[in-house]
């Protein structure tokens, strides 16, 4: 059973998840019932946790050129399963711990690699443009959804991040209290209407109206819809199955 | 806040000689979601960025194995339509694709119900209640005369969204003050529309649309909200 570790909020806007080997040994039986409990001993390693393949250990050494393909993918799973994060989330506690090792003269692996890290962004420039969130095509920017000029500027630090929060609730905030007036002078408008009708009239107008709404109505998108892409796409996907058919 | 009309400031409780006029505010609903402000954009790209810094940063390679494209799968790349549509550039304020991000609403040019001395002028859809079951249907015959048939509209609800007291000052032509009542109703599922029993029809955003009613400005201001 994989245990997601919660770290505690500190300074930081976000909380990380950390999936370290150590967590994929079951502790405990996941079935509710007594079957199997036997075959689980404390402290195994689960049999899924370990990506194993056959194929390079068998081929390698008679076909070279599977064998690299194969070692590749290896050397990519191994890299995925390593990789780690280019800000270490620490608490304090083990912040004081690192740098009491630090003093004895013990560095751990991933101390080692941040201090490599640190000493390339020294050397290198940082990328200045701002980071695209989303596919590169369809971000917000591009779609003409944000003026990128008027994004005030900040940088990633913490009394940066309050005061954008601040501004942001206070634009949000005023926007809703802004609907909401509008909503009840809307019902207001609404009630002295029905009360300036005849009486004839205001019985059939005080009826509510319990048909459903229209299922057909357009929900608004980010992009206008295009003329004539929906046929292409459902004339290219009958297309391309009409041809798996024949294989 | 009971029969206090907004544009004449007269109390009366209604009397059964005053003429009801049912008049429609046709819409179509925006087909875009409206621009982000860039405070709100900023702290999310913020809050994006630093979540960013604690996330794992796989290799490039496996991050790149989703683009490749399989056999068989139909290779149309999808180029979004632009925002801002041609509409747009040339303020053509007759088509529906104009202000894609906001509501438009349907104006009328020709001889009004109340008009001083028979000028065409621009007005809602409109028509005078004649005995008939209820004023929601009065309103739809009006769309009707205009549209020609009610198979795209939805009306929101039996009750009107407002009303106007209109008293007639200077003109000769109407003695009784005249009861405005609004009834909202949406346009559903088609981009062309034919309007036809009016010289000149117009689809509107709101602001242009208190510009062609100056003196009615404030009302038209609470009425609709975008």
């Amino acid at each position: 059973m994989m245990r997601i570790i919660d770290f505690k909020r500190l300074k930081s806007l976000s909380s990380s998840v950390d999936f370290s080997p150590h967590q994929l040994i079951q502790r405990c039986s996941v079935s509710g019932t007594s079957k199997g409990k036997a075959k689980v001993k404390g402290g195994q390693t689960l049999k899924r946790s370990k990506v194993s393949t056959k194929k390079g250990k068998t081929t390698e050494p008679t076909e070279k050129p599977k064998g690299r393909r194969t070692s590749e993918y290896e050397k990519m799973v191994r890299d995925c399963l390593d990789a780690s994060a280019p800000v270490r989330h620490l608490k304090p506690k083990e912040i004081a711990r690192e740098a009491e090792r630090e003093k004895m003269g013990l560095i751990s692996k991933e101390r080692a690699k941040e201090i490599e890290m640190m000493k390339k962004k020294k050397s290198e420039s940082e990328s200045g443009s701002p980071a695209i969130m989303g596919t590169p095509g369809l971000d917000l920017i591009t779609l003409g959804l944000v003026d990128a000029e008027k994004i005030p500027k900040y940088e990633l630090t913490v009394e940066d991040g309050r005061r954008l929060a601040k501004e942001y609730s206070r634009v949000l905030m005023r926007k809703h209290r802004a609907r909401q007036a509008a909503e009840s002078t809307l019902l207001r408008l609404k009630k002295e209407a029905i009360e300036a009708l005849p009486e004839n009239l205001k019985g059939a107008a005080l009826v509510p109206d319990l048909t459903p709404f229209p299922v057909n109505r357009f929900m608004a998108t980010l992009t206008p819809p295009i003329e004539g892409h929906f046929e292409k796409i459902n004339e290219a996907a009958r297309k391309s199955s009409v041809k798996e058919k024949l294989r | 806040m009971l029969g206090r009309s907004l544009t004449a400031a007269r109390g009366f409780c209604t009397s059964n000689s005053d003429k009801i006029v049912a008049s429609v505010l046709f819409e179509r609903l925006p087909v875009v979601i409206p621009k982000i402000d860039p405070v709100v954009y900023a702290f999310q790209e913020f809050s994006f960025r630093w979540g960013q810094q604690f996330r794992r940063q796989y290799p490039d390679e496996f991050l790149k194995k989703s683009d490749a494209r399989g056999k068989g799968d139909y290779q149309i790349d999808y180029v979004p339509a632009p925002r801002v549509t041609e509409a747009d550039k040339s303020n053509d304020k007759r088509s529906l694709q104009r202000a894609l991000d906001r509501r438009l609403y349907l104006l009328l040019c020709s001889k009004a119900y109340g008009a001083p001395n028979g000028k065409p002028v621009w007005h809602f859809p409109e028509k005078v209640y004649e005995s008939e079951e209820t004023l929601r249907k009065c309103a739809e015959s009006a769309l009707q005369s205009v549209l020609g048939d009610l198979s795209h509209t939805y009306f929101v609800g039996n009750a009107p969204m407002g009303h106007m007291v209109i008293q007639p000052t200077e003109n000769a032509h109407d003695l009784q003050p005249l009861k405005r009542f609004f009834f909202k109703s949406q346009l559903i599922a088609t981009n062309k529309f034919k309007i036809e029993k009016c010289d000149d029809f117009v689809w509107v955003t709101k602001d242009e649309l208190l510009e062609y009613f100056p003196e009615q400005a404030d009302f038209l201001n609470k009425m609709i909200i975008s």
